[in-house]
C-alpha cells in the first residue's frame, strides 16, 4: 500500500526522469549497440531469395554494365590479397571474407560479391545478408565464369553463321578486357592456357575516382 | 529497416510529404510547448524561464534513447543516418550570430514560423528578418566560401570526441540532462523569489 502512495504521489516529471535514468543505465550496461558477431537470420526470407535466383549477376550482365561506365554498384573481390593484385575484374574492390562487415560497405548500396568459383561469393553473401544488407548479389561462376566466358570466349570449329556473329560480339567485349578470344584452329590450341592479362594500374585506379555515385541528397 | 528514406521506402519527392508531416507535428509541439511566445523565449537568456532548456533536453534524451535502442534490436542502422560535419570556428560564429539575434528578436528561426502561424505579427516581421538574412548570405556567400568551409573536424559524435562506449555517453547525457532541469527549476525558483523581494 505504502509503494503504491509513493508511487501516485510522484509528478509526472520524477516519473519521466525516472525511466530515462533506468533507461541510460540500461543502455550503459549494454555499451554498444551495434554487434557485428551476431546476426539473427530471416530463414523465411533468405530461403525464398535462394529459390527465386534473384541473388545473382550474370558475367554477361557485369561486362555490360563496366563497359557502359556503370558506376552505382561496389564489385568485391573477396579473395586474398595476394590473388587480388595478380588479377582482379576491373571496377573490383578487395575485401576478404573476414573483413566484409568492416569493409566500409552500406547496407542500402547495389553489392557484387565475386571469387574464384561460387562457393566463397555465396558464403559472403549469406553473412552480409544476415546482417541485413539489402542489395546483395553473387557474380555467377565467379572468376572461373568470367575467364570462361568473357575473357576467353571460345567459338568452335564447326560453328554456325549465327554462332560465329554472336562470338565476334564477344571478341569484342573481350578484347575490351584484355582478354584473347579462343578459335578453335586446333585441339592443341584450345588447351594451352591463356595468361590473364595484365591489369594496368590506370585501369583499376580510375575505378573509384570515376564513380560519381548518385548518393540520395541529404543535409542542407 | 530504418533510416526509411535510405532504404527506398519512399522517393525524394514523397520525402517532402513526410517531411510537411513532421513539421506539423513539430510546430504543434513547439507551440504547445510555449515557445511561440517571445518573452518565454527571451525570457530563457535571464534565467527567469527555463522552458527552452526543458524542451530541447527532452528531445535531445528522447531522440537518443530512441536512436540507441532501434540500433541495439536491429531496427536502425546508425550508419546511414546523417549528420553534418563539425566546421568548429565557423558554427560557433554562427551560433553567436543567431544567439544575438535570439536575445534581441526573442525567436530562433523555428519558433518564429511557430509564432507567425499563430498570427502574432513580430513573429511575421522576424521570419521577413530571417529570409532577408538568407539572402544576404546568399550573395556574400563567394567571399565567405573559405571560411565557411573552414577547420572541418569530419563527422564528431560524443563518442569519438571523448573516446567513450556509446551506452555510457547515453547515461552520462541522461545524467547531464536531469541534472540541468533541476537546476533550471532551482534557478527559476530563485530568479522569482528575487524579483518579488525587488519589487516590495
Amino acid at each position: 500500500m505504502k509503494l503504491k502512495e509513493i508511487f501516485s504521489k510522484l509528478t509526472l516529471n520524477v516519473k519521466l526522469a525516472s525511466a530515462a535514468i533506468f533507461l541510460g543505465v540500461v543502455a550503459f550496461i549494454i555499451g554498444n549497440p551495434v554487434n557485428n558477431s551476431i546476426a539473427k537470420v530471416d530463414m523465411q526470407e533468405l530461403s525464398t531469395m535462394v529459390q527465386k535466383e534473384v541473388d545473382r549477376v550474370s558475367v554477361e550482365t557485369l561486362a555490360d554494365w563496366i563497359i557502359k561506365g556503370k558506376s552505382d554498384y561496389r564489385l568485391i573481390d573477396t579473395r586474398t590479397e595476394k590473388e587480388f593484385n595478380e588479377y582482379n575484374v576491373p571496377t573490383s574492390e578487395n575485401i576478404p571474407v573476414t573483413n566484409l562487415l568492416d569493409g566500409g560497405l552500406l547496407r542500402n548500396e547495389k553489392i557484387i560479391l565475386y571469387a574464384d568459383g561460387g562457393t566463397h561469393s555465396a558464403q559472403a553473401w549469406f553473412l552480409l545478408k544476415a546482417k541485413n544488407y539489402m542489395g546483395v548479389y553473387i557474380l555467377q561462376g565467379g572468376l572461373e565464369e568470367w575467364k570462361d566466358k568473357i575473357l576467353f570466349p571460345k567459338l568452335a570449329l564447326n560453328a554456325s553463321p549465327e554462332e560465329k556473329a554472336k562470338f565476334d560480339k564477344l571478341a569484342e567485349v573481350s578484347k575490351f578486357f584484355g582478354g584473347v578470344p579462343q578459335t578453335g584452329t586446333s585441339e592443341t590450341a584450345m588447351t594451352a592456357a591463356p595468361s590473364l592479362p595484365k591489369l594496368s594500374a590506370s585501369a583499376s585506379a580510375a575505378a573509384p575516382a570515376g564513380g560519381a555515385k548518385k548518393k540520395k541528397r541529404e543535409g542542407c | 529497416m530504418m533510416p526509411y528514406f535510405k532504404f527506398d521506402f519512399f522517393s525524394a519527392d514523397f520525402s517532402l510529404v513526410v517531411a510537411v508531416i513532421i513539421g506539423i507535428g513539430f510546430g504543434f509541439a513547439l507551440e504547445r510547448g510555449g515557445l511561440g511566445n517571445a518573452r518565454i523565449l527571451a525570457a530563457q537568456f535571464y534565467f527567469t524561464e527555463m522552458r527552452v532548456l526543458k524542451v530541447m533536453f527532452s528531445a535531445i534524451v528522447t531522440a537518443m534513447l530512441g536512436l540507441f535502442f532501434f540500433t541495439a534490436f536491429g531496427w536502425l542502422d546508425l550508419s546511414l543516418v546523417f549528420y553534418t560535419n563539425t566546421y568548429i570556428v565557423p558554427q560557433v560564429v554562427g551560433g553567436l550570430i543567431l544567439g544575438f539575434g535570439f536575445v534581441i528578436g526573442g525567436y530562433c528561426p523555428g519558433t518564429s514560423c511557430v509564432s507567425a502561424a499563430t498570427g502574432r505579427v513580430d513573429g511575421m516581421i522576424y521570419l521577413l528578418g530571417v529570409m532577408s538574412g538568407i539572402f544576404v548570405f546568399g550573395e556574400v556567400f563567394p567571399w565567405i566560401e573559405d571560411f565557411y568551409y573552414s577547420t572541418n573536424l569530419g563527422k564528431q559524435t560524443l563518442m569519438d570526441w571523448l573516446g567513450l562506449p556509446y551506452g555510457m555517453i547515453v547515461l552520462l547525457v541522461i545524467v547531464m540532462a536531469v541534472g540541468a532541469f533541476v537546476a533550471a527549476e532551482w534557478g527559476e525558483k530563485k530568479m522569482a523569489l528575487k524579483k518579488a523581494g525587488g519589487s516590495k
